[in-house]
């Protein structure tokens, strides 16, 4: 198992170092100084080389992007070139909000996937499964923005019941009940198409699953449906499904994007949208990083799922 | 194909893409404005005889814009798509001949789809600045290595088959190879990812425009009417209801066609 593991590390640290490279390369080419917005129209040349000094703008591209690296591996990420705080604070407090967003709607969307892909499976109804079939082809169609859209007008503008957007004015931990109503929206939104994609491949996976020869033999022996679907079924229909959610979450930091900006949620998705337009090149290099790690761990963490559910990769150690 | 596109799910999916590409070609003759006109006197109306589906802040009739919306999602689902698959799919039989380049390119894939959708759309846009050309740009960018793997993969299984064997020792050149056996077979799973890139590039144009990164101010495009709809929500809540279902059912349509078509390959 650990060798497993640790043959998956090459290949994915390289990825992430020429993701570093590219990241850093793509922001040189961002047009617009940063030393303009800093210095200000009226700034003596002077002043502007000071500037310029100070933030390492005058080195070399590739002693600029060393540089960069060995703060980023030490953690010293910078100031940052507009706001002025540590990258690091900014990165904190959008990190809680979005990690709390999309955690809340990976839960919602990996239980509502099971109980729909389930009970499908096991009530085995031809109109049941059309039903589903239908909502799920209509919310794989749904894009994010507009899906965001549509629940904002129906739950807070048409039927005012709940936040239109904003973070809990509390937060998360002091009064979870009114966390719940600001989180529902937005959650909700992020976890449309994740439940839609996940639903759809674990109801097909398990259906593959009941046509095996060791169901067939289950049933001879009189093991009921539902007792098949759940003890035989289900956990060998689970590995794939959780490479499926792997590559599911992936798309969730890009709809995170989205979903911040509809229901103005001061996460990640924002702190990026807002740090490119202001060329904010600490902060946009750290999040783009940031975005490929995660795809990155999200990847190894999703083969080490795999590996430990599925028996014959975590004994034989290869697959 | 042909028996895939006749099926109910087939019919459906064209009937909706069909409909809405009528819509946006014949949008110039059917709208009854100029999508940036300024109608005096009808500010945020709602859905009437007049305007169908309201006016907007500016007094924009939400019909006409929404009509010449459609053609922005029409370039960038028929021509960006279409370009980027053509542009995929020759890299990856190019470069999948030989093994240095076949590795390369392969890892060159790898970064790029590393990258979520759009945030690397946000990225691009922030290096060549918004607009319709950056849509396209990004999508292209998106499909080359969707569609470079997908060709990998069918050229790959088709080179191991006996018959491809027996025709390059009775020796046939790579380009009869390419044409005679590996294109025709890699054309079912091509056409299921084309109807589902097609997809995925309403998403795109839809986010971008949305987040304002996407299409210039004032034209119009469907995301940029939704961003208008989500802006005006409390003042004009109906305002964004058109182009929202456009959008859907646009989408909806190619999803539909996809799965008839994938489905038929699978039977």
């Amino acid at each position: 198992m650990l060798r497993y593991v640790l043959g998956r590390l090459p290949s994915a640290l390289g990825l992430l170092a020429a993701a570093s490279l590219l990241i850093f390369w793509l922001m040189r080419l961002v047009p617009g100084d940063p030393v303009d917005t800093l210095a200000g129209p009226d700034a003596s040349p002077e002043a502007r080389a000071a500037i310029r000094a100070e933030l390492g703008l005058d080195q070399p591209f590739l002693a600029q992007y060393v540089d960069w690296l060995g703060d980023v591996l030490t953690f010293d990420l910078g100031r940052s070139f507009v706001v002025g705080g540590q990258v690091s604070d900014l990165l904190a407090a959008g990190a809680v909000n979005t990690v709390v967003l999309t955690l809340t709607a990976l839960a919602l969307a990996v239980t509502l996937a099971l109980v729909t892909a389930v009970t499908a499976v096991v009530a085995q109804r031809r109109w049941l499964d059309a039903l589903l079939a239908g909502i799920n082809t209509v919310a794989l169609a749904m894009p994010t923005f507009a899906t965001g859209l549509l629940l904002v007008l129906v739950f807070a503008v048409v039927v005012p019941v709940l936040p239109s957007g904003g973070t809990p004015p509390d937060g998360f931990v002091a009064r979870p009940d009114i966390a719940l109503q600001y989180l529902l929206l937005p959650a909700t939104c992020l976890a449309v198409p994740v439940w839609a994609g996940l639903s759809r491949f674990l109801t097909e996976a398990l259906r593959s699953q009941l046509r095996q020869p060791y169901v067939t033999t289950a049933r001879a022996v009189g093991v009921r449906h539902r007792r098949i679907v759940l003890t035989q079924a289900l956990p060998n229909a689970l590995p794939s499904a959780v490479t499926v959610l792997g590559i599911q979450f992936g798309t969730l930091l890009g709809g995170a994007v989205l979903v911040e900006a509809i229901f103005t949620w001061p996460g990640l998705g924002r702190l990026i949208e807002e740090a490119i337009s202001g060329r904010d090149y600490p902060v946009v290099q750290v999040l783009l990083l940031l975005s490929v790690a995660i795809f990155v761990v999200t990847q190894l963490v999703t083969d080490v799922v795999h590996a430990w559910l599925d028996p014959r990769i975590r004994i034989g150690g290869a697959a | 194909m042909r028996a895939a596109l006749a099926t109910p799910k087939g019919v459906a999916g064209l009937v909706l893409v069909g409909g809405i590409v009528l819509l946006g070609v014949l949008g110039p003759l059917l709208a009854p404005y100029s999508p940036t006109q300024q109608v005096p006197g009808a500010n945020l109306v709602g859905p009437s005889a007049a305007h169908w589906l309201g006016t907007d802040d500016v007094n924009r009739d939400v019909l006409s814009r929404t009509l010449a919306g459609i053609r922005v999602d029409l370039l960038v689902v028929f021509l960006a798509v279409p370009a980027g698959a053509a542009l995929g799919m020759l890299v990856g039989l190019v470069t999948s001949w030989w093994k240095v380049t076949d590795v390369l390119t392969q890892r060159v894939f790898d970064l790029v789809l590393a990258f979520p959708t759009l945030i690397l759309a946000i990225a691009l846009a922030a290096v060549i600045g918004p607009g319709t050309t950056t849509i396209v740009l990004v999508v292209v960018a998106i499909e080359v290595p969707v569609f470079g793997r997908l060709v990998r993969t069918s050229l790959r299984t088709v080179r191991e088959m006996p018959y491809v064997e027996a025709a390059q020792v009775v020796g046939a050149r790579p380009w009869w190879l390419l044409r005679r056996h590996v294109l025709p077979n890699s054309l079912e799973p091509l056409t299921v990812q084309l109807a589902l890139s097609m997809s995925v590039a309403v998403f795109i144009e839809g986010a971008m425009s949305f987040l304002g990164i996407g299409v210039k101010a004032p034209d119009p495009s469907l995301g940029s009417l939704l961003k208008d709809g989500t802006r005006l929500m409390y003042d004009a809540p109906f305002l964004s209801l058109g182009p929202l279902l456009v959008v859907v059912l646009l989408v909806l349509g190619l999803l539909l066609l996809a799965q008839s078509l994938s489905e038929a390959h699978r039977d």
